[in-house]
């Protein structure tokens, strides 16, 4: 027995399958940091397709190629693990717990935040989301009103070249796909307008992601994600 | 080496990765490195792109390396499944294929359409489980589910390659799918 509806596992086979979009499959993947048995299941029907993978014909890699990555690596700068506790990389479960507390620690910013704005009362929003990196630090938050209203705010440093623009995305079903709530240019907290969304879910996807400037070309999100999470439900 | 060392290898690898050693990176790829650029090669079809991806996907591998957790699965089976995920946004992302002359990129999918022969797919699978599960699906479900896992098309391009309705391909793959998992299981 299981308590995985049958749809999220459908999903996650097709996500091993390699079958699914992007924004699909970020979903099954924060699905997976949530739920270990899902992690179990996807990872058990991955080792079972390896050998499909492990069957391509061998090609060397170019001299000087593990220098170069090597090289990347170091130019990449990593500040989570910087601030991460000395032990927090040899215990099992200490990453997720560490990128749960990030989140509830955003969660709890943001309640104080409400808290000492009460002298200016706004209406209460529907679904809160926080979304992080790939790294699990919260880079934005969004509250969703339900009444094609949405608020982002930034909660971390991000550069948006002069040539990209900021796009907003919801996965309000399978079947509508990612849908744009809207775009912006700079990261100051803003206020997105979009129509005919049905009321947001607990547990929706919401994720911002890198366009090339004015939006994505193809109405569905093609860049890199600056972040992505679920809804958690405000009702 | 036996599969279990190599994969106790590579979990070792994944902790040194976690730790922020450079040396995690280098142990994948010394051991394992020829495998993944022979994967992203297969389903990219081009050695430029496929050793962008592999460098990408090492980098990835090296900053999610602390969310490996082995009670989920092989560390072989996670760094693969990185630098898969990685050939398929290429794939997938327009942008990136828009480099590509037209004639370059008509070779590149005609070289994944080459990858999945009809006869003789066995080759794709070695001696393995997933092979006598494969065994059992019909031919049309099986070369389907290959186009996919093995070239990397995605549901729009296998309909529109073998001449047959999205609705039909999706549910071909998700009842396939099932299939093999009852056998594998």
């Amino acid at each position: 027995m299981t308590h995985l509806s049958d749809q999220i596992i459908a999903l996650s086979d097709e996500y091993v399958l390699g079958v699914l979009t992007q924004t699909e499959g970020a979903l099954i993947e924060e699905v997976m940091a949530r739920d270990p048995e899902l992690a179990r299941r996807v990872g058990a029907l991955r080792d079972r397709f390896l050998p499909l993978d492990r069957s391509a014909t061998p090609q060397d890699l170019p001299p000087e190629f593990i220098t170069q990555v090597r090289a990347e690596l170091a130019a990449q700068d990593r500040p989570l693990f910087v601030s991460a506790p000395p032990h927090a990389a040899n215990h099992p479960s200490a990453p997720r717990k560490w990128r749960l507390g990030l989140v509830a620690a955003a969660l709890v910013g943001l309640a104080v935040g409400i808290g000492s704005s009460g002298l200016k009362p706004v209406p209460n929003p529907t679904v809160v989301a926080v979304l992080v990196d790939a790294a699990g630090v919260p880079q934005a938050v969004i509250d969703d009103y339900g009444n094609d209203t949405a608020f982002v705010r930034f909660v971390a440093p991000i550069t948006v070249p002069a040539d990209r623009t900021l796009q907003v995305w919801t996965l309000p079903s399978e079947q509508m796909g990612a849908t744009s709530l809207g775009t912006l240019d700079q990261t100051a907290a803003t206020r997105l307008r979009f129509q005919d969304l049905p009321p947001p879910n607990a547990q929706q996807l919401y994720e911002v992601t890198l366009e090339p400037l004015g939006g994505s070309p193809t109405g569905r999100p093609t860049g890199p994600i600056i972040g992505k999470g679920f809804a958690a439900s405000q009702v | 080496m036996s599969e279990d060392k190599s994969n106790t290898r590579l979990r070792e690898a994944l902790v040194d990765c976690a730790a922020g050693r450079h040396a995690g990176v280098s142990a994948i790829l010394e051991h394992e490195g020829p495998k993944l650029l022979g994967l992203a090669y297969r389903i990219l079809g081009r050695h430029d792109l496929a050793e962008e991806a592999l460098q990408d996907a090492m980098v990835q591998v090296w900053r999610k390396a602390t969310q490996f957790d082995a009670a989920h699965g092989s560390a072989r089976g996670w760094i693969y499944a990185i630098l898969r995920n990685r050939c398929l946004n290429t794939l997938r992302d327009g942008k990136r294929l828009s480099i590509l002359s037209p004639s370059d990129l008509a070779e590149v999918q005609e070289r994944r359409q080459a990858v999945v022969p009809t006869e003789g797919w066995e080759i794709l699978a070695g001696p393995s489980r997933i092979r006598d599960c494969l065994k059992t699906l019909d031919g049309q479900s099986r070369h389907i589910i290959l186009l996919a896992h093995v070239a990397g098309f995605s549901h729009a391009e296998i309909s529109a390659r073998q001449d047959v309705p999205l609705g039909t391909i999706k549910s071909l793959i998700r009842r396939g799918l099932h299939a093999l998992k009852e056998c594998l299981t």
